[in-house]
């Protein structure tokens, strides 16, 4: 990273800390881009400190209890954008209804990272190695959004990420919630990255889900998606066509690993070449949907 | 800028000081309140040495701003020993010889007092996943990890 | 009374630093809170190599709760020029000309260009940002090989070239004999990468100048209070007895904190001008960027074989990278030269080296800093070993030392006297079961698993023989003064600066012992220029046994002081007066006894001694450290690597090392923990990264440069030797910098061996994941 200043000490801003929704997206759309929203801050405070970040105002979004809900209904598991990670790294109906993300948030920092972290931080922050977003692509997951000028909104995951730390929210829009689907019966999941050490951001992340055509025994649908290969997560749907009703074999796997890396042009930094990043991409698309399909079996 | 008047509870006392929105979390309780138990070692998030409990879950102090701590019930490494006796960790570090230079020492002591809450008999590899946000560049952490299974009362590690 | 039962030397004491630390009331730098003080910060340099031609702070010294903006010139109308530190570990290379804070031309990312003071950390950091300089870009100078070039623009002005040292050809032994004798000639070119120390509290300073008394008070991290004072008087033109260091509890060194940096001299300088106390905390971006780095040296070996593997003889061409400002890399290259036969029989050696200037951080002491001498070694021992298709752990049994077969010292002239390589390194083979370890490793191959095991052996000066050592200046004896107090405790002073180190336990174990009381009440005082005898400080592995050395003979002494005082104060012969458990009577008398703290008061009441026993009951010893030795020791490890994302496991650490008698056993295996854990961190993930087109740095936080957790690091395995005594009573060894040493050629070994179905061969200590999938040919080299 490089760093031009050397200071730790965030530069002045004014704080706001609204409890109510709507007061919040008035803030917003007054201040326009020069405000951000706060949520657990905890990439939002190091940018502040290291001064990569200049807003003229913070809107702490932590006193809004309608963010913080957690639920399930309809066929579908909700979080607000403000459940902090580790309440729902704990929370059995995440457990239930989207192992993937289950899986996904002890992998994201660690514990005290977790226990102020946001879901819907770390979805609008959009880091593209981060665990959260890949994760809401394979999921297939709904992005609930709001503002005064627009009103509220979903965004599909496949459109929400848009480019290097940017998303498709404008400057006065929040992300309220995500709106995740239960997975059809019998699908199988995996999460797995290679990071430099435990609870770093991933050097590659991936987040897989296979379901198998009960009947045949092949794959009825694979999913896959990458963190760190790119300015954005990534979906690897071109790959998951190749697998559409093929033996969950590893053959297949390996060959869908083949494809996926070839198709990537991963960004290099001090702890891996692009090389590297698009070998690991294959280690672990092979791996996950490996696990994936062998949870399908074990489910069905 | 505005300032603003923060007040919460710390190690169970009611305390208040007006600061400015961006001070730290670590700055209003070292340079405000006075409680220099709590170290800064990298001021980005990833060191862990500030790491205190915010309403008992493990925080960096480094990475909330004073403001966010409005009405928090905050517990620094001075709020462990009770009356000035050590606490059972405490103990346990010092019988286990658990850090040498000390800087690290009270974000371990209170990142550990967090997961010892959650799980009071962790397993060895559950202790090294929950310190991995921790960096000691000292001891090599076998003695910290020694120090939180003694403190858990698990002693068949000893040989 | 409390019974002393038992010798405390030799125990696991528990520290006497833990009740404050654990408790939060530790005082490090950071704590000092002075009335009226002031906070700094520095602008610095955002490029490598620039001439500076316009400096601008109007505004920042307007901005709100500034009081006071320094550039690098008007800075230095306040100092002394001259070297400063510089010239203290420059090994007798040329000292270039720079001034306090840049002021022609910047030289390294994070040179300091202009110090603010203001109230705040917060307010001078907004200061620091309407600071204006404008700077014109030169090309940086960003390898060793790019310094070698007589075009590269001179970093220095007033030195010729970039190449600070061209040292000539030294030769011990007939190294052509052994070079035609050979069966085998053994190459490579090997290399170490920038590591640096960063310990959990960066540097840190508080200057506080009264002008009514003309004195500087210091509150500084470091090793050693009396070289910042030396370099403090220096710079700013005081007499030393004006300044006072103090330091209290540090945060980790590992090297890095000796005697006062550039940014000390500018806070003194401001605090003297404001007649206010001036901080400066260093932050961790400036302190990875700037503060030092170590290590960066490479190496051109050839090694003469026979087929039996018996190393006749070595040529190496060694060079380091100094980086931008002296350090002490300079001073470096000779130690190297010294110690790289270690514990072998390697009958010739030549050496040659060149340091370079380049515009990288300054090449700084760090744990063991002469360490590429054992990783150089112990590399070649395994390349000669694959090379011959031997056991690796034969080869180092053919060529070690043994006592049993003069002459006991190295090709370089060095006695090898009390030295248990062999012993060690049998240790740790029978520990791992090597067999069986082949076997496990051919059965797991079957199986796509990676195996491997590395073992390598070191020596460490700890301090040395005396012979070769020298013996005096500031690195000679060490001295404590103890002093029996009117409560009875005794308080004991030494220029010993820990920083983690325990010494206010474990001096107290040996001086309680010998003087025999409890260890309760003995306090180990460290950390004040004006109260604490003059001396080095801490480093190069001293504590132990000079320190400790005089802790024993000091309280030997203050015991037949105080026992003479009392055959005064009892008019009996000293023969006939006894010191035991904290009270002093007449041999056979127990109704005569008086304790301590009466005998120091009588002591200090006019007229019930003689003049020459009258005062305060001190006394000052010196230990010269003896015949001292060796600390050393042997390492197994055995690694897994996962071939498809190139990421290396320590599955098992074994140790068994030997720094003689242990003072307390606990920290000494958390001293060895401790440098193990660098050493894997090395290897494994640390790494000060430069872009070697620009010079920016690329490692300035701790997400960049990686250091190891709980995760990364296993438990170590741990024997003790204890070495032939030497002494007839200080048979302590320095243990603080082995650990560092030797785990790096440790691990490499060990990732060789387990990639050794590649046919790779491992030339850098740097090996991270990606490295390794180059090496296996995985992915293309990057």
């Amino acid at each position: 990273m490089r760093v031009g200043s050397l200071t730790v000490k965030p530069p002045p801003f004014d704080y706001s800390a609204p409890d109510t929704l709507e007061e919040a997206l008035f803030l917003l759309g007054e201040a326009g881009d020069e405000a951000r929203p706060l949520a657990g801050g905890q990439s939002l405070v190091p940018l502040l400190s290291l001064r990569l970040a200049r807003p003229s105002l913070l809107v702490d979004l932590a006193g809004i209890t309608t963010l913080r809900t957690l639920g399930a209904a309809d066929g579908h598991l909700a979080l607000g954008a403000m459940v902090r990670e580790r309440q729902a790294e704990r929370d059995v109906r995440v457990r239930r209804l989207a192992p993937v993300l289950a899986d996904a948030l002890p992998l994201i920092g660690h514990p005290a990272i977790r226990s102020r972290g946001t879901i819907g931080g770390s979805l609008s922050h959009a880091d593209p190695a981060a665990e959260l977003p890949a994760v809401a692509l394979v999921l297939e997951a709904e992005l609930v959004a709001e503002s005064r000028a627009r009103g509220r909104r979903s965004i599909a995951a496949a459109n929400f990420f848009t480019g290097f730390f940017t998303t498709e929210l404008a400057p006065d829009e929040l992300l309220t919630s995500l709106r995740v689907p239960s997975p059809a019966p019998g699908t199988g999941w995996a999460v797995d990255e290679v990071a430099r050490r435990h609870g770093d951001f991933a050097i590659v992340g991936a987040a897989a889900m296979v379901r198998l055509d009960t009947s045949t025994g092949r794959i009825g649908e694979a999913r896959v998606a990458l963190a760190g290969v790119g300015d954005t997560p990534v979906r690897l749907r071109e790959t998951e066509r190749m697998l559409d009703g093929a033996e969950p074999a590893d053959g297949a796997f390996a060959d869908a690993a083949e494809d996926a890396a070839a198709r990537l042009s991963p960004p290099a930094d001090v702890h891996g070449s692009a090389a590297y990043r698009r070998h690991i991409a294959g280690v672990l698309v092979r791996r996950t949907l490996k696990l994936a399909a062998q949870r399908a079996r074990e489910a069905a | 800028m505005t300032s603003f008047d923060v007040e919460l509870t710390v190690n169970g006392l009611a305390r208040r000081a007006t600061v400015e929105a961006r001070r730290t979390l670590a700055d209003f309780l070292r340079e405000d309140l006075g409680l220099t138990g709590t170290h800064l070692g990298c001021e980005h998030g990833v060191c862990g040495a500030c790491t205190v409990l915010v309403d008992g879950e493990p925080a960096r102090s480094c990475l909330m701003l004073a403001v966010q701590a409005r009405g928090a019930d905050v517990r620094t490494v001075e709020g462990l020993a009770a009356g000035g006796k050590m606490n059972r960790l405490q103990e346990a570090m010092w019988d286990s010889h658990g850090f040498q230079c000390g800087f690290c020492t009270p974000g371990f002591l209170m990142q550990i007092t967090a997961l010892l809450a959650d799980i009071p008999e962790p397993s060895e590899a559950e202790i090294r996943e929950a310190l991995s946000g921790n960096i000691c560049r000292c001891t090599g952490y076998e003695s910290i990890v020694n120090g939180v299974l003694r403190a858990a009362g698990a002693t068949g590690f000893l040989e | 009374m409390q019974h002393i039962a038992e010798r405390y030397t030799g125990a696991s004491v528990r520290r006497s630093e833990d009740p404050r630390i654990l408790t939060g009331s530790g005082r490090y730098v950071d704590d000092v809170r002075l009335p009226g003080m002031l906070h700094a910060a520095f602008v610095r340099s955002p490029v490598a190599h620039a001439r500076i031609t316009r400096i601008d702070v109007r505004a920042a010294a307007e901005a709100p709760g500034v009081t006071l903006v320094l550039t690098g010139e008007e800075l230095e109308r306040s100092l002394v020029p001259g070297p400063g530190i510089a010239a203290m570990f420059s090994g007798g290379a040329p000292v270039p000309a720079f001034t306090t804070l840049a002021s022609d031309k910047v030289r390294v990312v994070g040179d300091p260009v202009v110090l603010v003071v203001a109230e705040s950390r917060y307010l001078a950091e907004d200061a620091c940002e309407l600071v204006e300089v404008d700077y014109e870009e030169l090309p940086a100078v960003m390898t060793s090989q790019a310094a070698q070039d007589p075009a590269s623009p001179a970093i220095f002005e007033d030195l010729a070239s970039n190449v600070l040292v061209r040292s000539p050809v030294a030769v011990f032994g007939d190294v052509d004999g052994a070079f035609a004798r050979a069966d085998r000639i053994v190459r490579a070119d090997l290399r170490q990468h920038r590591h640096q120390n960063a310990p959990m509290e960066c540097r840190g300073v508080v200057c506080s100048f009264d002008p009514e008394s003309g004195e500087l008070t210091v509150h500084s991290a470091t090793q050693g209070v009396h070289i910042v004072r030396t370099t403090l008087s220096t710079a700013l033109g005081l007499p030393p007895e004006k300044v006072r260091v103090l330091a209290g509890d540090i945060g980790g060194s590992f090297g890095l904190k000796l005697g006062a940096y550039r940014e000390d001299v500018a806070c003194a300088a401001a605090s003297r001008r404001l007649g206010r106390p001036v901080r400066w905390m260093e932050d961790r971006l400036e302190n990875l960027t700037f503060s030092g780095q170590a290590r960066e040296e490479s190496f051109e070996v050839e090694a003469a074989v026979t087929n039996e593997g018996e190393i006749l003889g070595l040529r190496v061409k060694m060079t380091i990278d100094t980086g931008a400002y002296p350090g002490m890399g300079a001073m470096l290259p000779e130690l190297v030269k010294t110690m790289i036969p270690g514990p072998y029989k390697i009958g010739a050696l030549s050496f040659e080296w060149t340091a370079v200037v380049t515009n990288k951080a300054a090449y700084v002491a760090y744990r063991g800093p002469w360490a590429s001498e054992t990783w150089v070694r112990e590399r070649m021992i395994d390349l000669i070993a694959m090379e011959l298709g031997m056991e690796p752990l034969e080869v180092r049994l053919r060529n070690v030392a043994t006592r049993e077969t003069p002459p006991l010292r190295m090709v370089t002239g060095r006695s090898l006297a009390g030295v248990t390589a062999r012993e060690s390194l049998e240790a740790v083979a029978a520990k791992v079961d090597l067999p069986a370890f082949r076997r496990l490793q051919a059965g797991a191959r079957g199986h796509g698993r990676y195996l491997g095991l590395g073992v390598a052996t070191y020596i460490e000066p700890a301090p040395g023989p005396l012979e070769g050592r020298g013996g005096g200046g500031i690195m000679g004896p060490e001295q404590v003064r103890l002093r029996l107090e009117e409560d009875g405790t005794v308080t004991l002073f030494t220029s010993q600066m820990p920083h983690g180190q325990s010494h206010q336990t474990t001096f107290a174990q040996v001086a309680a012992d010998e003087f025999g009381v409890p260890i309760e009440q003995v306090r180990v005082v460290v950390g004040d220029s004006d109260l604490v005898p003059m001396g080095f400080g801490t480093g190069g592995s001293r504590a132990a046994i000079m320190a400790g050395g005089a802790s024993l003979h000091g309280a030997r002494a203050l015991k037949a002081r105080v026992e003479e005082i009392a055959s005064h104060l009892f008019e009996a012969g000293a023969e006939d007066v006894e010191l035991s458990g904290g009270s002093v009577a007449v041999r056979g008398v127990p109704a005569s006894a008086m304790s301590l703290a009466e005998l120091a008061r009588a002591a200090r009441s006019p007229g019930r001694l003689p003049p020459s026993l009258a005062g305060d009951v001190e006394v000052t010893a010196a230990f010269d450290g003896g015949e001292g030795g060796w600390s050393g020791g042997s390492h197994a490890a055995v690694v897994e690597v996962d071939v498809e994302t190139g990421q290396v496991r320590v599955e098992r650490y074994v140790v068994a090392e030997d720094c003689g008698t242990l003072i307390n056993p606990a920290i000494v295996e958390g001293q060895v923990r401790g440098g193990i854990a660098q050493g894997i961190g090395a290897v494994l993930l640390e790494r000060s990264a430069y872009d070697e087109e620009t010079g920016q740095y690329l490692s300035s936080t701790f997400m960049d440069y990686v250091l190891a957790t709980a995760c990364e690091i296993p438990r170590i395995e741990i024997e003790h030797l204890e070495t032939v005594p030497l002494d007839a009573d200080v048979n302590f060894r320095g243990v603080g910098e082995g650990g560092m040493i030797i785990a790096p050629p440790t691990l490499c070994n060990a990732i060789e061996d387990a990639l050794s179905p590649f046919g790779v061969r491992v030339f850098e200590q740097h090996l991270p994941p990606a490295r390794i999938l180059e090496l296996i040919g995985a992915i293309p080299a990057g």
